[in-house]
């Protein structure tokens, strides 16, 4: 299913803001995060640096701009990869799994 | 072979059972309290029956066959095996049709008003846990199904005989000598199978659901000392979703419903190696 989904110009994950896309339904525990995609029927866990951004999704819709800066200061990396790397690739995930999706301009 | 129906009480379900296999009805009749036996009851929620094999099956190597509806789902086993069968065949039937509850591949005892859920893949030590705690002052609910009303996410009774394999079965004698067991059947694809009967005060209060307090992820380890330690909730919350039986068939309310318990319960995984120390640690969770 998530092989089918390309990124396309418009939905580049740099631009734009990103939101939970609304048929989720979640719960953050211990720093960690579970969701509930009810399009695919599939539950998630998240944990580390993916529970973080998904849980500041869940506060309001960010870009992947504003999500690097406040990781910068608030998060370690346990890998030499770059915040805007790694929030890069977690946002890509969590639109493949249909749990975000593009806030209206 | 004469065939009889029997009605029999599986917590809030009515079973009709027919078969002429007299020694599994008398077998039922040890396992189950009197009063779980309704004859002459005008409804019941699973018809099945236990057959005996078709053809010359009837008279060599004999084998019984389990219907549910109708409908064999099963290869006939062994006659030998006709009680384990029965009580098979009947989580089988409660799993595929009771989609009122969401079903949870678990055991569940419940202490101080509160249910401890033990979900578990095969091995894990799950039935055992659940067969010695009921012999150290917990309630048997289910040792095989749990069924979480989705109107309140109470843990529902289906007080029945605890399935026990292979050395589980003698340390169980040895554990509650007063308990009753069955017959032991061999050779199954479980190996040695035996049945032993809920305590009373489990079946007394059959009606009496109760709210989950802990959910315990169990791993019997040969001499490993009893150790509960925290566990994350989101992931416990996914691996017993993926214990249970219906989850994806009650969509989003499943998954509320799981949350509720899950911000509700302390969630822990938990290995011992010693029943006793084991239903110590239990009992102090229970107590704290």
């Amino acid at each position: 299913m998530t092989g089918t989904l390309t990124l396309s110009q418009n939905d580049a994950i740099e631009a734009g803001t990103w939101r939970l896309s609304p048929r989720v339904r979640w719960r953050l525990w211990d720093d960690e995060a579970v969701a509930y995609n009810d399009v695919s029927g599939d539950t998630h866990h998240f944990a580390d640096f993916a529970a973080w951004v998904f849980a500041r999704l869940c506060q309001k819709p960010e870009s992947a701009a504003g999500l690097a800066r406040e990781a910068k200061t608030s998060v370690e990396l346990r890998s030499d990869e770059t915040h805007d790397a790694v929030i890069g690739r977690t946002l890509e995930l969590l639109w493949r799994l249909r749990l975000i999706e593009k806030a209206a301009a | 072979m004469r065939e009889e129906t029997v009605f029999l009480r599986l917590g809030p379900f009515t079973a009709a059972l027919t078969t002429p296999f007299e020694n599994v009805v008398e077998q039922l009749r040890r396992l189950y309290p009197a009063s779980f036996f309704k004859p002459g009851a005008d409804f019941a929620d699973f018809h099945v029956a236990l057959l005996p094999g078709k053809g010359l099956r009837r008279y060599a190597r004999k084998q019984a066959r389990f219907l549910i509806d109708g409908q064999e789902h099963f290869k006939p086993l062994p006659v030998g095996q006709a009680l384990p069968l029965v009580e098979w065949g009947l989580n089988y039937a409660i799993a595929g049709l009771a989609h009122q509850y969401l079903i949870v591949h678990a055991a569940a005892v419940e202490k101080n008003g509160k249910v401890a859920i033990f979900p578990g893949a095969p091995g894990a030590g799950k039935s055992t846990l659940c067969a010695g705690l009921i012999h150290r002052g917990w309630r048997l609910l289910s040792d095989e199904l749990a069924l979480i009303r989705r109107q309140d996410g109470k843990v529902a009774p289906l007080a029945r005989p605890v399935n026990l394999k292979n050395q589980s079965i003698d340390l169980m004698r040895s554990f509650a000598p007063a308990a009753v067991f069955s017959e032991a059947a061999r050779d199954t694809a479980k190996g040695t199978v035996a049945l032993m009967r809920a305590p009373e005060e489990s079946l007394a209060r059959i009606d009496e659901p109760a709210p989950p307090g802990w959910i315990v992820f169990p791993q019997w380890r040969k001499g490993a000392p009893a150790r509960l330690e925290n566990f994350s909730r989101p992931a416990g919350l996914v691996e017993i979703a993926h214990n249970a039986m219906n989850y994806s068939l009650h969509g989003a309310q499943g998954f509320e419903l799981l949350a509720g318990i899950f911000a509700d319960s302390g969630c822990y995984r938990f290995t011992y190696g010693d029943l006793n120390e084991a239903a110590s640690a239990m009992n102090a969770l229970a107590a704290a």
